[in-house]
């Protein structure tokens, strides 16, 4: 008699729950951790998986996937692909590893919540293997930037980012902390492994693996490739949660999570993402223009994913779809402009050529975010450089916590969004931030951003000094122009004459 | 006049391990200080310092009683990381295949004698429920231990428990196959919830379950209930059925019972490190004596129905205490 094929006992691997009766039901699966919003056991065990695997192929999949993504990596590195690399292409490096490593691992814990409280014993099944698969992820990636840290001191901030309190660490975990660190297991289901990885974790690890590819960097696109693997299994845990809520009756919860989650991950990624994929990739590496990845991973598929489990798009839709024209242009600028308060080496991205790439993809950028960017050129090109970093703060948002926005120049429409709640005054970098807030003030009401904490007197000196303190950037990590600013030659009066 | 700030040089570590003389190895690198909700003791998480949450942690993962000043400083003795795990168990489960392929070619089922097919339907199959509460437990652990060294240890426990009841749920559909009117793959549950044999196990874990301490869940779990268990329903089962020619069931328990050893390595480990910090001998002793007659009746309850189970039973209550002894307790 042959094996037993994996449908003959998969059935039997989940049907594990039972009547406890040493101990009341809710107190084993408290509300606030677990989520059922009263619907009973027995519905939850519907829960059905699409992406079915037992732990004999688990176990055996992963250890040929690791065998591929390690084996790269030695074959490659005699090739010091980084040491001759564009500093563009690096400083994405740095800002992914950082941003993203420590929350990969973090995400164990959002996984441990579903497999310890969520009362689908599928769904706690899977996110057995979400641990490890987060677990990996956590590990891999600190694996991978750690042979740089000989290289500068900012590849440090691969483990570091997330201990820090720089700002962009601060949102990030600001956003990583809602979406799948302190909800119950039903919410995490949705924010986390729905919202976010079957929408956004695809951009930035599919968009980003072709411009990898496109760069050279096989390596890097062949882990984060391997990675994306792991999240289109385990992100098939918020789809039959979803569905087993819309049928009792909860559709309108749901939507809310869906709601918030999807724009507070926008909103992460249009200063992550954004400006990686249309300023820091060089030209000629450049896949598509981040709007284009969003329109592919997220409009096209995500969008059809909601509707087709019964969902309505996000009230704000079309603000997104204007904001895809906006946003990270902003973030981009902003975050340039205020260089030594990231831990790596932005790209300004603007040479003429890029330029015109940039008019084709988003027309009218010229003459907008183009007229601030002749600013700091001409300040450049006439030796005023210190008119092109950070002498005051900016304004941050409330829930995002990274800068408010908008276009500036001939589109002016920069817009603070307050809100006063309990007698304290916030402030958001658009309506849907303010009506995240506004959904659940409790979970944000007491938080303080970088600039309250300024106002509050944490930092000292009140200046740029005290903020990079208190931020943990000292000089060595503290970044600058990614090209050392070379590419301001391109604008210089005797060179522009001559091309 | 003010000094130039020191510009940093670049490390061949992470800074965090770049004070030590040894190189770190791999494990170090990928498996340290990762839990940043440790960084700040008022809002584990970066919300409002008042939500649930972060209550739910100051709680139950700050405020233990049992303390130590640097938990990120324990490591695994096997410095098993991600990557090395699943080469170990894709080997396990390598073998684990060949076996069951082996003994399925020779219809090992059908040579059981009727009255140890009734014992593997009343105190085997069920265990798949069992098993899941481990699974359950530690994943608790993993979101609540105080540092990512612990969780990473956890992390492969709920997997591999994860695994133990896989190979049950495996066994379970054969067994049926064999011998479909015994009940195999229906009674389970049935059994589970009311069968006196299971009925101490339960409350065990039910009760394991809600403590959400994480240093009493990480007692009541690795220095109790999964020795009681193990020697049990694993180690015991398995023991009373080679007499019984089962000798498959023996050959699933033993390489179950190389993942339950490391879980004792690691476990011990622990209770070693925190036997540095004065005062929590006595808190871990104290949480042992309160668990320890719920696992001593639950190993009595189940053995009483098996063959030779007194013997079992007191033979798995010496053990369970002697492993809590070599880790430093009473
Ligand atoms: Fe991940
Ligand atoms: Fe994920």
């Amino acid at each position: 008699m042959p094996l037993l094929d994996r449908s003959e006992y998969y059935d039997l691997i989940r049907t594990t729950n039972w009547t406890p009766s040493y101990v009341p039901e809710d107190e084993l699966y408290p509300e606030e951790m677990s989520g059922s919003r009263g619907i009973p056991m027995e519905k939850w065990e519907t829960f059905d998986e699409p992406y079915k695997v037992a732990y004999g192929e688990y176990v055996a999949n992963q250890r040929e996937k690791d065998a591929g993504a390690y084996s790269v990596k030695a074959a490659l590195e005699r090739s010091n692909f980084v040491d001759n690399a564009d500093p563009g292409w690096i400083s994405i490096l740095k800002a992914h590893y950082g941003a993203i490593s420590v929350p990969e691992y973090a995400a164990m814990t959002g996984e441990a919540r579903m497999a310890r409280f969520s009362k689908a014993p599928g769904n706690r099944n899977m996110a057995v293997f979400g641990m490890m698969d987060e677990t990996r992820h956590g590990q891999i990636q600190l694996y991978f930037a750690h042979e740089h840290t000989r290289r500068s001191r900012q590849w440090d901030w691969a483990h570091k980012a997330m201990h820090a309190n720089e700002w962009g660490a601060l949102a990030a975990r600001h956003f990583f902390d809602d979406m799948m660190m302190t909800r119950d297991a039903i919410s995490v289901s949705l924010m986390l492994t729905f919202a976010f990885e079957t929408g956004f974790t695809n951009m930035q690890f599919l968009g980003l693996a072709a411009d990898a590819a496109q760069a050279g960097d096989h390596t890097f696109a062949n882990l984060i490739s391997s990675i994306q693997t792991d999240e289109a299994r385990h992100a098939q845990q918020g789809g039959p949660n979803l569905k087993i809520l819309i049928e009792n009756g909860k559709k309108d919860e749901a939507q809310q999570m869906i709601d918030v989650a999807f724009w507070r991950s926008w909103k992460l990624f249009s200063v992550l993402t954004g400006p990686m994929m249309d300023y820091y990739t060089p030209l000629e590496s450049r896949e598509q223009s981040f709007k284009e990845f969003m329109q592919e991973w997220i409009i096209g598929q995500f969008e059809r994913q909601i509707t087709d489990l019964g969902l309505d798009t996000p009230w704000y839709w079309d603000e997104f779809i204007r904001a895809l024209d906006e946003t990270h242009h902003g973030m981009h600028l902003g975050v340039w402009y205020w260089r030594p308060t990231v831990w790596w080496n932005p790209a300004a991205g603007v040479t003429p050529e890029d330029r015109d790439w940039l008019e084709e993809k988003y027309p009218g950028w010229n003459d907008t975010w183009g007229n601030v960017w002749d600013l700091i050129i001409e300040n450049l090109t006439e030796g005023r450089p210190e008119l092109t970093g950070p002498a005051t703060l900016p304004m941050i948002c409330n829930m995002s916590n990274i800068p408010i926005v908008g276009t500036p120049s001939n589109g002016w429409n920069v817009k603070d969004y307050p809100l006063v709640h309990n007698g304290r005054l916030y402030h958001f970098g658009s309506e849907p931030d303010r009506w995240c807030f506004e959904q659940d003030p409790e979970r944000y009401q007491g938080h303080l951003n970088f600039i309250d904490r300024f106002l509050a007197g944490w930092i000292q000196p009140p200046d740029l000094s005290g903020g990079l303190a208190y931020m943990g950037l000292a000089p060595g990590e503290i970044g600058d122009d990614a090209h050392n600013y070379e590419w301001v030659a391109r604008y210089m009066p005797a060179q522009a004459a001559a091309s | 006049m003010t000094d130039a700030p020191e510009v940093l040089k670049p490390l061949r570590t992470w800074s965090h391990l770049a004070g030590r003389r040894r190189r770190p190895t791999e494990y170090e690198v990928v498996s340290t200080n990762l839990h940043y909700r440790q960084d700040n003791p008022d809002s584990p998480w970066e919300l409002d310092p008042d939500i649930h949450m972060n209550k739910w942690y100051r709680q139950y993962c700050n405020d233990s009683p049992l303390r130590h000043e640097d938990w990120d400083a324990f490591r695994d003795p096997d410095q098993l990381v991600y990557r090395t795990y699943n080469i170990l168990q894709d080997g396990q489960e390598t073998y684990v295949r060949s076996v069951l392929e082996q003994f399925s070619d020779r219809e090992h089922d059908s040579g059981l004698s009727p009255e140890w097919v009734a014992v593997l339907a009343s105190h085997y199959t069920p265990a798949r429920y069992l098993f899941h509460t481990l699974q359950m437990a530690s994943s608790y652990l993993s979101q609540m231990a105080p540092a990512s060294t612990i969780s990473n240890c956890t992390t492969f426990q709920t997997a591999d428990s994860l695994r133990w009841l896989t190979h049950t749920a495996y066994r379970t559909v054969e067994l049926s196959r064999t011998h479909p009117g015994a009940g195999f793959g229906e009674k389970e549950r049935q059994l589970w919830e009311q069968d006196p044999a299971w009925q101490g196990f339960r409350e065990l874990m039910e009760k394991a379950l809600v403590a959400w301490d994480w240093a009493e869940a990480f007692t009541a779990v690795n220095l109790v209930a999964k020795p009681a268990i193990e020697g049990a329903v694993i180690a015991g089962l398995a023991a009373a059925g080679r007499a019984e020619d089962d000798l498959l069931l023996a050959l699933l328990a033993d390489s179950q019972m190389r993942d339950a050893e490391r879980h004792r390595r690691w476990a011990s480990a622990l209770v070693g490190m925190a036997l540095e910090t004065e005062g929590n001998k006595a808190v871990l002793d104290e949480w042992v004596a309160g668990w320890q007659p719920l696992a001593d009746n639950a190993v009595d309850a189940y053995c009483s129905g098996l063959p030779g189970g007194d013997k079992i039973a007191e033979e798995t209550k010496t053990a369970a205490a002697a492993f809590r002894t070599q880790a430093g307790l009473d």
